[in-house]
């Protein structure tokens, strides 16, 4: 069996997903009262837009991927917690983890906590200068949301 | 004379001391991050969108506008001292920019774009200023099928233009559209695609995509090229004068690429970086000493900045006169006026000439404000180019947050623009292109709403699209706008 192209894979999952979605717009209720255009047919030309450029895509002959050769490739070699992708799947934990932890914590600690935490990640040794710098850019977004602009921001565990 | 008096009331409110502050603000943030490589004027644009949605619309607009030129203008920094474009509009400065700079001429290389930025951005404006009340007066004839005809022409021209596939352009699209109608359907009251979700029911904020699209993406793509690394050495400054003769020398691509920009900007789908590429290859073609372009020809950086620029300027044109944009970046311009609670379009010039003719005249006061920046202060400026890329990341990633949180206080909405970061990466790494998308997702309401409408008036007859000259004339220009590429690149196959 020949193995598939990116764009092949990439055609089928996009046509799963047409397929998911023109079931679903199936599902859309009509209005009650009888009108020329209902809720559901806008959803069903998209859905079938996109079954059928999945099928042109199926057929594309796929381009090198973009950016691939751009990819740090030496890093690969180093401790696996700091290849690329890991740094991309870290750095996506750090967001959730920021997101479910922001109220809890509040914006001042959770956002240094994160800008901290992430520069040393990345690799940034000058940890005085990576402190003073996160703590000070999130101290004057937090007065500046709340003192100037009356945006609300979770004060959490700290006092202010 | 009605101009010079709109100019004149325009000025009036330009010229608050408050809206003077956020011009000042909007161009210097525009500088900063459009000097940093990899966030684009998108990006800053959206990044600036909590700031704005408590403020008048016409000082919103007049930051957001500032933040925009602003970035197109700093972006021709990192071009000529890091050859790495802040933005694509820059790319082709960085052509003949780098090679100066190389040559020890960065603080000329750098004199040039600001003169030329400065002279491009001004020549359009005049051009806005005279154009789009024109275009105006005719857009006020259209009704929902030439609107939904326009918004068609709009994201085909944008798919067609960008240097992808087209079949992935479309897909991109066609999702984006998709993404727009999540949530409560305003005509029927019937929910689409919600999955159960109380955050769905109000639909997916498109800042939470325009950020997760473009600007987390953009980290997690900087962290897949080793984005940790220390920042790239760039070029020293030195000095920035011009003489009388290289003055001359720059004085014809500029104006001739002012002019150029302009109306590059104002069509669908073309904007900044097609119109500094044909500015580019328009002087090279016809300079005498054509040749030495490419290897550090001033001519080289003055034509690209004043067509970006001029560009720039020219796309505000379809977002101010008929609503519609024609580029991702004036799709979240759009969005962000939605969001101030102004819809613009032909209508705009009378019942809000506040905002209309407020950024226009801030226009004029920006681009000297630019001028000032990047000339005496660039030294000084361009040291952020400095800062190291570890502490930027994780500082575009607070920006990304707090923008998000700050306009929801939702935490769902942080989770969702994880994803869009992550669907953004593929997005770049699988060669979908981001603009189409983004387009999309802010006109898919608007284009339904008028399909719709212009169904109800026909009584279901698809026809109606057709049967009006002009609505027809677009959809014909749509359907050009994505055969045409296809005829060329079959034409240079069998070549």
């Amino acid at each position: 069996m020949t193995r598939l192209n990116t764009n092949q894979w990439l055609a089928l999952v996009l046509g799963l997903l047409a397929a998911a979605y023109l079931a679903m717009a199936w599902q859309i209720p009509s209005f009650p009262l009888p009108r020329p255009v209902d809720s559901d047919l806008f959803p069903k030309v998209l859905g079938g837009a996109l079954l059928l450029l999945s099928v042109l895509l199926f057929f594309e002959k796929p381009a090198p991927l973009a950016g691939a050769d751009e990819i740090d490739h030496e890093a690969n070699q180093g401790p696996l917690l700091l290849t690329p992708w890991a740094r991309v799947v870290i750095t996506a934990l750090a967001i959730a983890a920021y997101a479910l932890l922001l109220v809890p914590m509040g914006f001042v600690l959770a956002s240094t906590l994160l800008c901290v935490g992430l520069t040393a990640y990345y690799g940034y040794r000058r940890h005085g200068v990576n402190l003073a710098t996160s703590l000070g850019v999130v101290l004057v977004l937090y007065l500046t949301m709340t003192r100037v602009m009356d945006v609300y921001l979770p004060t959490g565990v700290l006092p202010f | 004379m009605d101009a010079l008096n709109n100019l004149m009331y325009g000025f009036g409110i330009a010229l608050e001391p408050i809206n003077i502050a956020y011009v000042f603000a909007g161009v210097f943030a525009g500088t900063i991050i459009g000097m940093l490589p990899g966030l684009g004027p998108i990006s800053a644009l959206a990044l600036m969108i909590p700031i704005t949605f408590a403020m008048e619309p016409s000082s919103g607009l007049i930051l957001m506008a500032g933040v925009y030129y602003g970035a197109i203008f700093g972006g021709s920094t990192s071009s000529i001292l890091l050859n790495a474009p802040g933005v694509a509009g820059t790319v082709a400065t960085s052509f003949d920019g780098y090679p100066m700079a190389k040559q020890g001429m960065a603080g000329k290389a750098l004199a040039i774009a600001a003169y030329a930025s400065f002279i491009g951005g001004t020549v359009s404006i005049v051009f806005l200023m005279l154009v789009a009340p024109l275009l105006s007066k005719v857009a006020v004839s259209f009704g929902p099928p030439e609107y939904f005809a326009l918004m068609v022409l709009g994201l085909t021209a944008v798919v067609s233009l960008s240097d992808k596939s087209l079949v992935k352009g479309l897909i991109a699209a066609v999702v984006g559209v998709m993404i727009s109608i999540i949530g409560i359907d305003l005509q029927t009251g019937t929910e689409r695609f919600t999955f159960g979700s109380i955050q769905l029911l109000d639909g997916i904020d498109f800042l939470v995509v325009a950020l997760g699209i473009f600007a987390l993406a953009e980290v997690f793509y900087m962290l897949l090229r080793g984005g940790g690394g220390k920042a790239p050495k760039r070029n020293a400054i030195g000095s920035l004068k011009l003489s009388g003769s290289e003055m001359k020398q720059i004085a014809g691509p500029i104006g001739r690429s002012s002019v150029l920009g302009f109306f590059t900007g104002v069509l669908p789908g073309a904007g900044a970086t097609i119109g500094s590429f044909l500015g580019y290859s328009m002087e090279k073609r016809i300079a005498k000493d054509g040749d030495t372009f490419g290897k550090g020809n001033i001519k080289g950086v003055a034509a690209p900045e004043a067509a970006n620029n001029a560009a720039c300027t020219g796309s505000f044109v379809p977002l101010l006169t008929l609503g519609v944009p024609g580029s991702g970046t004036t799709a979240v311009l759009l969005g962000a006026l939605l969001v101030m609670g102004v819809t613009p379009g032909p209508m705009m010039l009378e019942q809000r000439p506040d905002v209309f003719w407020g950024v226009i005249a801030s226009m004029y006061i920006g681009n000297i404000f630019l001028l000032v920046l990047n000339l005496p202060l660039i030294p000084l400026i361009a040291k952020i180019l400095d800062l190291p890329r570890p502490l930027l990341l994780s500082l575009i990633l607070i920006f990304c947050m707090i923008g998000v949180y700050g306009m929801s206080f939702s935490v769902f909405d942080l989770l969702l623009l994880l994803g869009f970061g992550l669907i953004g990466l593929g997005m770049r790494l699988f060669g979908f292109p981001a603009a189409p998308l983004i387009l999309a997702l802010i006109l898919g309401n608007i284009m339904e709403e008028s399909m719709r409408r212009a169904l109800q008036i026909s009584g279901g007859d698809w026809m109606i699209f057709i049967d009006k000259p002009i609505s027809l004339a677009l959809l014909v220009l749509a359907l050009l706008s994505l055969t045409l590429p296809l005829l060329k690149k079959r034409r240079k196959k069998s070549a």
